[in-house]
């Protein structure tokens, strides 16, 4: 009974998801193609984001016994998390900064992770929650912002195609999504960035960073803030947000992955290795303080005793 | 009596086990290795010595799945029916970076009932190059020279790190170390994982199967030629050449 | 929430401390002192569970004072965070355990160097050129990372200082209105302004 009352209600998780599924491909002409032709086999229905779900009352309570590593640590399926991303707008445009760690668990499932997403040559979306969440919908907003470009013979603004990812997650909201990401470009009215997750909130801003370690690249960069900022400035306060996350938060680390926003659009400045950045500093680049940013690092030889002269002679 | 009241109330359902095993994959230059165990377990108890987790998908592409097997043994089923829909159409085998894309729309696809399956997608680039795919169970993928996955992960990914990456190591002075390791080396590295995983996990052990992916005319031919067991299983004869070996496992 | 900064430069140690003793949802005070002088060189900024934090700063505050009068010199900053330590961590083994964090400054008249210690409920103690307690550590410390000097002048530290205090302002969903700050070095322990 319960079961047949959630097939026909209008709120039920099953019928969030017919509603989702309708939202997604409502426009007749985006068919599956796209994503890989089947040219005539198989049955699989119009459009990917047709998505399957166990035949149990409460789908959502099945996801989230199965994946829910903060519940449950030793449930089977493993879904990555941890991070430290930011994005700030200044006078030279955006610098989008993110470091490379995915953890399951204690585990590190890897160092090398790209959490800035090239949606197209001028907008950047950074990776913060699942993994795979960002991975694919943000590659399916880059389709979607192509697909606007030759209908409209123009580019999407960065506050549309936010808008498009906000109004896509928040339709498969309760149904377990995770995602807190930043989409970042330049447009007619110049640099942008929006901060958009999975609860459905769209914040458009100059400067947010998210993630496990955000605390801690919010320290750094809030105090070396300021619009003017010169490029390799910008830089570098990116570089080192990272790192201080790095450093302090044990699900961030290993690399760091520059990025500067520009109006011809986005460059990729560089990887640094969190290690190396302490001990050596980024090398010869613009802003480099010349040192390891490390704390032991620069502070190496200083001392805070002040014996009086007679004392210190002795 | 059975009270009026009492709901009707459901076993909770639980379509995931672990059937432990371990994959790896290798790639180097012009050519990959694709690994796995053949040791299938759910608990203590060992079901099968012999369970084939590395399936070859085209001349190619191979294909590493981990984790339960009733699932991976669906998912690689699935990813096969479609390449070859593919093969029908285009009449050519699809390029692994496409696959790779693929194997993520088909994980996502299930992210609200996911399967519970690693997958590791080793190959041939259209450049000629060597190729990892690692996969998380519901699609995020990432492009790497190598990946350990399954029970062992923890015990090979770090000697991975330091003989493949050489992470943690320092080159004697005025050398460098290399950007690819040549196939013997690799071969060793693998057969080296997997004795060692055996020794130190229960849940791997038995047999070993190596998938040895060579792009077309790849050098490297030579260094497969005095391989003992070396057994070739390419389906075409104009492009890039699969050759599988096997070696045995401890089996307590 | 209740947040502790604590920092040392050349010849001195900072500690600051949030005024607000809060109840619930609710700000019962605004200008509680929580940092005690427990000696003509020694300061302690405390926080925690409400009625612990006073009781068992007083204990140690009179345990403190006896050893002066008894020996006519006071202990040293490194002895008297190991005897405050080892009061908490009988406490946490005993049937009412004392829930309070600590953050220990000293300026030790004989080496002619300041010395902070960070210690929480449990008993774990480490001496450190910087600290915090509460939310505020975790916006503070990466900041400090960044802009701590060992050997900043009194000025520059309280610079440093109010860093900590506008970022915690600027970022924490319930960050405290005030901050009590105090300095103790060569020359004692004082109040001071920011």
């Amino acid at each position: 009974m319960n079961s047949l009352a959630q097939r026909f209600s209008n709120n039920g998780p099953l019928a969030q998801i017919g509603k989702a599924t309708s939202l997604v491909s409502e426009d007749d002409d985006f068919s599956d193609a796209a994503w890989g032709s089947e040219a005539g086999f198989g049955s699989v229905a119009k459009g990917v984001p047709t998505f399957t779900v166990p035949n149990v009352p409460d789908p959502t309570a099945f996801l989230r016994l199965h994946t829910d590593d903060h519940a449950d640590p030793s449930c089977r399926i493993k879904i990555q998390h941890g991070t430290t991303t930011l994005a700030f707008r200044f006078q030279g445009g955006v610098i989008v900064a993110v470091d490379s760690r995915a953890t399951a668990g204690s585990y590190i499932a890897s160092g090398t992770v790209k959490k800035v997403i090239e949606i197209n040559p001028y907008l950047l979306g950074t990776m913060a929650g699942g993994a795979a969440d960002c991975q694919y919908w943000e590659t399916y907003l880059g389709m979607h912002c192509r697909l606007h470009e030759l209908r409209n013979k123009e580019r999407i603004s960065v506050s549309a195609a936010s808008k498009f990812l906000s109004n896509l997650v928040y339709s498969y909201k309760g149904m377990g999504l995770s995602m807190g990401t930043m989409i970042c470009g330049w447009d007619k009215t110049g640099p942008a960035i929006f901060y958009v997750d999975s609860d459905g909130t769209r914040l458009k801003g100059d400067l947010f960073s998210v993630g496990s370690g955000s605390t801690f690249a919010y320290g750094v960069l809030d105090q070396g803030y300021r619009w003017d900022l010169t490029d390799a400035e910008a830089q570098e306060l990116g570089r080192r947000s990272i790192y201080a996350a790095g450093h302090r938060d044990a699900f961030s680390g290993n690399t760091v992955n520059l990025y500067h926003v520009k109006e011809h659009g986005w460059d990729f400045i560089g990887n640094y290795d969190v290690n190396k950045l302490h001990y050596d500093g980024p090398g010869d680049v613009a802003g480099s303080p010349g040192h390891g940013y490390g704390y032991d690092v620069r502070t190496v030889g200083l001392s805070s005793a002040n014996p009086p002269a007679a004392a210190a002679s002795a | 009596m059975v009270s009026m009241t009492q709901q009707p109330h459901q076993q909770a359902f639980n379509p995931y086990t672990e059937n432990g095993g371990t994959i790896l994959a290798i790639a180097g230059a012009d050519f990959t290795v694709i690994a796995g165990d053949t040791r299938q377990s759910e608990g203590y108890n060992i079901q099968t010595r012999y369970a084939p987790k590395v399936f070859k998908l085209t001349d190619k592409a191979v294909l590493a799945v981990n984790g339960f097997a009733a699932d991976g043994n669906m998912f690689v089923k699935k990813v096969k029916q479609r390449l070859e829909w593919y093969r029908h159409a285009h009449a050519k085998d699809m390029p692994i970076r496409s696959i790779a894309r693929l194997i993520q729309t088909m994980l996502y696809a299930r992210r609200f009932f996911p399967y519970y399956v690693y997958n590791i997608l080793g190959g041939i680039e259209e450049d000629g190059t060597g190729a990892v795919y690692s996969f998380d169970p519901v699609g995020s993928y990432e492009r790497e020279a190598c990946r350990a996955a399954g029970a062992a992960q923890a015990l090979v990914q770090p000697f991975l790190d330091n003989q493949i990456y050489f992470k943690n190591q320092t080159p004697a002075p005025g050398t460098v170390f290399p950007q690819h390791l040549p196939l013997a080396t690799v071969l060793s590295i693998v057969i080296d994982s997997f004795t060692g995983a055996t020794e130190r996990h229960i849940e791997v052990g038995d047999g070993l199967e190596m998938y040895i992916v060579l792009s077309n005319s790849s050098p490297t031919l030579q260094d497969l030629q005095g391989l003992r067991g070396v057994e070739e299983v390419t389906s075409t004869n104009d492009g890039e050449r699969v050759f599988i070996v096997r070696r045995e496992l401890k089996k307590d | 929430m209740e947040t502790s900064f604590a920092l040392t430069g050349k010849g001195y140690v900072i500690i600051a401390a949030d005024t607000t003793a809060a109840r619930s949802i609710v700000k019962m005070k605004v200008d509680e002192d929580k940092i005690k002088a427990l000696g003509p060189h020694l300061l302690m900024a405390y926080s925690g569970e409400p009625g612990d934090t006073v009781q068992f700063a007083e204990y140690v505050e009179r345990n403190i004072r006896l050893y002066q009068i008894r020996n006519t010199y006071s202990l040293r900053p490194s002895a008297a965070a190991s005897w405050v330590r080892r009061s908490l961590a009988e406490s946490l083994r005993s049937r009412h355990p004392y829930s309070v964090n600590l953050l220990l400054g000293g300026y030790d008249t004989a080496s002619y160097d300041p010395h902070l210690y960070w210690i929480d409920y449990l008993g774990t103690i480490s001496e450190v050129p910087f600290a915090a307690h509460g939310y505020g550590s975790y916006f503070a410390l990466s900041l400090l990372d960044r802009y701590h000097n060992p050997e900043a002048t009194l000025e520059e530290g309280l610079e440093t200082l109010k860093r900590c205090i506008d970022e915690v302002t600027k970022r924490l969903v319930v960050s405290p209105g005030k901050y009590k700050v105090k300095v103790v070095d060569k020359d004692g322990v004082r109040e001071v302004e920011i």
